[in-house]
């Protein structure tokens, strides 16, 4: 039940930097930059750190420099997407872009910078913290997140779902299907998966 | 002979749907051997085949308007059902000009195609449609031009854009679709879209159909046969409407089994597109019963056996578990155990029985 041998199921490995780059922006799910999501030997300090403190009474920094070792907190992954746009309108040619956190944050960011026109072979991911997942219905197109468990009650059509491991970047989203569709009330038990 | 179509025939609620005996034998069986096992199984696109299905590049049936109207009713219902990514308006142009010169080639009795420069009047009688438009300008046309035209196919498309080494699904007309989410799937690349598909990455089917399919030249189509089974002859069967048909599984019983199974089958396309240099991918959907099928007795032979070797996790993927059984036990008891030849097709001119 854990490995559904999907293969659009996201993989993902540590930041490694590029020597190639021009220039590195890296978004970070918190915080500080954990240590384990560094490929060994690269310097953070080469990049361009965005991190979310989630925290209310931040001011807002609009003169802070963008330079290399810089670090902009940001009040919330919300509050950092709103600025990314307007950021990555800015740039050009060489940009080497990474993104730490949970799935929906790393998919969230990479749709951002795949819209102002960056290719993956641009991007970096490293995937910290929980493991919970957002969910599409497919039947209703409902998302939900921070799902833990196998199978899900739909908040949008009410169906009980299947979630899948396949995976949509564009939607940065598992697919849930109605586990119940062919015999309605045959539900199995939902078990804890994905923490 | 000319095709009748009939108009009047429905793919869901009261499934008015039959088969002519030129229509049955026209069927593009997909078992050439007694086994059945994933392969990449990619010959070239060309006129002429084991039945009258392979003579045309978009083939046209006696079930043409029917479907177009079926096609119709779920656009309504999800509009979704077709988008195409901005970045592929040069792709939605050369797909309009492909299937309007092709039915125009290969059903002139049907359709016609004249151009003055840029403004070209297309005409399709079974849909009485007569529509001038300017070729490269959208606001002549009601629709975008992928949609205008595949609403005037049968069988669904999707638009493949090649860049990074990969192909992508960034366009498509998918309302007659074998249980997978055009809206879940579209942006994906071709390892991706196929990520659900069980042993075939294992036996590395789709790297090697990726590298063949990205060096596809233009003028030289290809296609393969793939298959399922669905109960009912519903054309969609998607995932989105997966509570609305998953209970007719449940149906099937030893006195129905004949008339509700049905084998569908793809006719799979792939075309490169001249100017986009992206791929259009047709997936032509043809259902038949059983009742229709064991009317061949080549192919009743076959499809038994090919159901009663079926690898479980292929069964599984294509939802056949609840039903297989029965379906394998009614075809058993029409098998002489003759042995059967290669190929798929019918090798008879007229129906028994």
């Amino acid at each position: 039940m854990s490995d559904q041998g999907i293969k659009s199921k996201p993989t993902y490995g540590k930041i490694a930097g590029d020597k190639a780059a021009r220039y590195q922006l890296l978004l970070v799910e918190g915080a500080e930059i954990p240590a384990e999501v560094l490929a060994e030997g690269v310097d953070p300090s080469a990049f361009e750190t965005w991190t979310v403190a989630h925290a209310s009474a931040l001011p807002a920094a609009p003169m802070m420099d963008e330079a290399p070792g810089t670090v902009r907190p940001f009040r919330s992954a919300s509050h950092m997407f709103s600025a990314l746009e307007e950021r990555l309108d800015r740039e050009t040619m060489g940009l080497r872009f990474y993104a730490v956190g949970a799935e929906p944050f790393l998919w969230d960011a990479f749709n951002i910078a795949s819209a102002a026109g960056l290719s993956q072979q641009e991007m970096q991911f490293a995937h910290v913290g929980p493991k919970a997942r957002r969910i599409y219905c497919v039947h209703c197109r409902t998302l939900m997140d921070g799902v833990t468990t196998s199978i899900v009650t739909c908040t949008g059509c009410g169906a009980p779902l299947f979630v899948r491991d396949h995976f949509s970047k564009r939607l940065a989203s598992y697919m849930g299907v109605q586990v119940d569709a062919e015999a309605p009330g045959e539900v199995p038990a939902a078990e804890e998966l994905y923490k | 002979m000319t095709v009748q179509f009939k108009p009047a025939e429905t793919f869901r609620d009261m499934f008015n749907f039959k088969k002519s005996p030129e229509d049955i034998l026209r069927f593009p069986f997909p078992f050439p051997e007694d086994e059945y096992m994933y392969s990449v199984n990619i010959e070239p696109h060309v006129k002429g085949g084991p039945t009258a299905a392979f003579q045309a590049a978009f083939d046209i049936d006696e079930h043409y308007i029917a479907e177009c109207r079926e096609r119709e009713r779920v656009l309504k219902e999800d509009p979704k059902r077709c988008q195409v990514l901005p970045h592929m308006a040069t792709a939605e142009w050369d797909t309009l000009e492909l299937i309007m010169e092709s039915l125009a080639s290969d059903y002139p009795e049907h359709f016609s195609l004249s151009k003055a420069g840029d403004v070209w009047t297309w005409v399709n009688r079974p849909l009485g449609i007569h529509q001038t438009f300017t070729f490269g300008k959208a606001e002549t046309l009601p629709y975008g031009p992928f949609e205008y035209i595949t609403r005037q196919v049968q069988g669904d498309f999707t638009l493949q854009d090649q860049r990074d080494d990969m192909l992508y699904v960034d366009g498509g007309m998918v309302t007659t679709q074998a249980d997978w989410s055009f809206e879940f799937n579209i942006g994906m690349s071709f390892m991706e879209w196929h990520g659900p598909v069980p042993v075939a990455h294992e036996a590395g089917v789709f790297e090697r159909a990726l590298k063949y399919l990205m060096r596809l030249q233009y003028g030289q189509p290809v296609r393969r046969l793939n298959w399922t089974m669905t109960i009912n002859p519903r054309l969609d069967t998607s995932p989105e409407n997966y509570p609305v048909w998953g209970p007719d599984r449940t149906t099937v019983t030893p006195e129905n089994v004949g008339d509700k199974v049905h084998l569908r089958v793809e006719l799979q396309t792939l075309f490169r597109l001249p100017r986009s240099n992206a791929i259009l991918f047709g997936i032509r959907c043809y259902l038949a019963p059983l009742n229709d099928l064991v009317k061949v007795p080549k192919w009743r032979r076959r499809l038994h056996r090919v159901l009663r070797g079926l690898r479980p996790e292929l069964a599984e993927y294509k939802g056949m578990t609840r039903y297989r059984q029965t379906a394998v036990d009614y075809l058993a008891a029409l098998d002489d155990g003759a042995p059967t030849s290669k190929g798929i097709a019918p090798e008879i001119d007229k129906l028994e029985g």
